[in-house]
């Protein structure tokens, strides 16, 4: 069952063509990355998916709901992180999820932040301002934010650019296994390439606005003739793509 | 939907929603005693200045001075902090780059202004009490001498303080950070045509005529006119009430357009970077 349908989705800014007629689709449980070098479109892309940004055409169906007439709702069942995302400073961590978990209209605010806390070892930091967290912690709390609602699709720019390897692992395993067991869908983008290739079931490579290969990790390296994701970027980078 | 949400659309989920912008205002100023310090202060040196003043002019013989300047200046407060809290609220978000995470949430844009609305209340009731007792200690000047006539002046007050809020955050969605100048000068605008210090009619006639389609105006020409022992104009107010839905009405219409101007042209997204 498609999770999200984006279609035709295009949007200029003046002279620049930012997203070119892109098109996709998320199934439930699925991992999908949006891959592409810098400019490529990936975060004009996702905002759009988010309705932070309204595209010149195309259309974008979440859950069978159009984004723009279902707002409330859809947003209801999607979350978003993002590395560069700030969190109101002077709150300590566990006063900025009560607040959202609030925004997001749960039930018991207090009982869901404390599950999140748990999921992602964030305990410890609950009493801490958010302006005191390291980077890699703020991502973490990004994290939890973005579950706090447990959401059935959830977007997320970048989501361990900021961790050590070993907390970046842990995250991977833990969205891996809350996609696997509980049927979310996931749909991330990434300059790790090794992440990508062990997280996403689909990658789809943006270039100037468009979507140039589509498919699994082992089937856009045999496309382009190379071993892996990371000499596909470069080669889709360097050299544009084949005709 | 999942479990442990309250349907979207639900009367419980968008008060949820709202106390959510509450607590996190609530929050924040618990954390942070400099807010606390800043709703005090300036109104209390305002007081302060305005009130020795006005017992100079007191101990001159102009006894009526007294209670209508520090009538206005308690009800100046009411106006300024109305329209300066709802644009910090805001602001807050733009400053801890916390807009983006707020704007892929459920919550609607009236939710969201709801929400900061109501924290202005919480803000503005505090400080006001912390005035009212002041002015009573130090001057002997009683707010509630004002009568019953203190409720409508004070929400036409509020009112119009909520419509200018929304305005200078239109200003902000529209033009950036840069405009945030916009949030503390645009309530001062309207000073000098209010009537806040001096009557109406001292204004040369255009200005008289601009006057009369400022809310404001005719709740401090109310507010003299009580203090002064005639009874409350309820026609005028009526009429100020009037302008209120009007204005009202244009800043609701300037922030949805704004607003969706903003997620036209990519600009909401830049309040991220």
């Amino acid at each position: 069952m498609a999770i999200l349908e984006a279609q035709s989705l295009t949007k200029r800014f003046g002279p620049v063509q930012a997203v070119d007629g892109v098109g996709l689709t998320v199934g439930q449980g699925e991992i999908t990355g949006l891959l592409g070098p810098n400019g490529a479109g990936k975060s004009t892309t996702l905002h759009m998916l988010l309705g932070l940004v309204t595209p010149d055409s195309g259309s974008v169906t979440m859950f069978g709901l159009d984004l723009q007439r279902h707002r409330t709702e859809v947003l209801s069942r999607v979350n978003f992180s993002a590395g560069y995302l700030g969190l109101p400073g002077v709150l300590h961590v566990r006063e900025v999820l009560n607040s959202f978990a609030r925004l997001y209209g749960l039930r018991d605010p207090r009982a869901r932040v404390a599950e999140v806390a748990e999921l992602l070892e964030i305990g410890p930091l609950l009493k801490r301002r958010t302006a005191d967290l390291s980077s890699g912690q703020h991502t973490r709390v990004q994290l939890g934010k973005a579950l706090l609602n447990d959401p059935e699709l959830l977007i997320l720019d970048e989501p361990t650019a900021a961790l050590d390897p070993d907390a970046g692992e842990r995250i991977r395993n833990l969205l891996v296994s809350v996609a696997r067991e509980t049927g979310k869908a996931l749909l991330i983008t990434s300059h790790n390439m090794r992440e990508v290739e062990r997280m996403c079931d689909t990658v789809h490579f943006l270039s100037a606005g468009r979507i140039v290969a589509s498919g699994s990790a082992a089937e856009l390296a045999a496309h382009f003739g190379v071993v892996d994701l990371e000499e596909v970027f470069l080669k889709v980078a360097r050299e544009g793509v084949p005709a | 939907m999942t479990a442990i949400a309250f349907e979207a659309h639900s009367t419980q989920a968008r008060w949820r929603r709202v106390a959510g912008v509450v607590y996190r205002d609530l929050a924040a100023m618990r954390r942070s005693p400099i807010r606390v310090f800043e709703i005090l202060f300036w109104p209390v040196i305002e007081l302060v200045v305005w009130g020795y003043v006005t017992l100079f002019l007191q101990a001159n013989k102009v006894p009526f001075i007294v209670s209508a300047l520090l009538g206005a200046v308690l009800l100046w407060q009411v106006l300024h902090r109305a329209s300066n809290e709802v644009s910090i609220g805001f602001l807050e978000d733009v400053w801890s780059r916390n807009l983006i995470n707020l704007h892929v949430t459920p919550v609607t844009p009236g939710e969201y202004v709801t929400g900061l609305i109501l924290f202005s209340l919480i803000k503005i009731a505090g400080g006001l009490a912390v005035m009212v007792t002041l002015a009573y200690v130090l001057y002997g000047f009683g707010l509630f001498g004002v009568g019953i006539g203190l409720i409508p002046f004070m929400a036409v007050l509020l009112v119009l303080g909520w419509a200018l809020a929304l305005v200078a955050i239109s200003a902000v969605l529209r033009f950036g950070e840069g405009a945030q100048v916009i949030a503390w000068s645009l309530v001062f605008v309207f000073q000098p045509v209010a009537g806040v210090f001096y009557p109406v009619s001292v204004l040369p006639e255009p200005l008289q005529w601009l006057a009369t389609a400022v809310p404001a105006s005719h709740v401090f020409e109310g507010m003299r006119a009580v203090l002064g022992g005639d009874p409350v104009p309820w026609d005028t107010l009526a009429l100020a009430a009037g302008l209120d839905v009007v204005y009202v009405g244009v800043a609701l219409w300037l922030y949805t357009a704004t607003l969706r101007h903003a997620r036209s042209k990519g600009r909401l997204s830049r309040f991220g970077e």
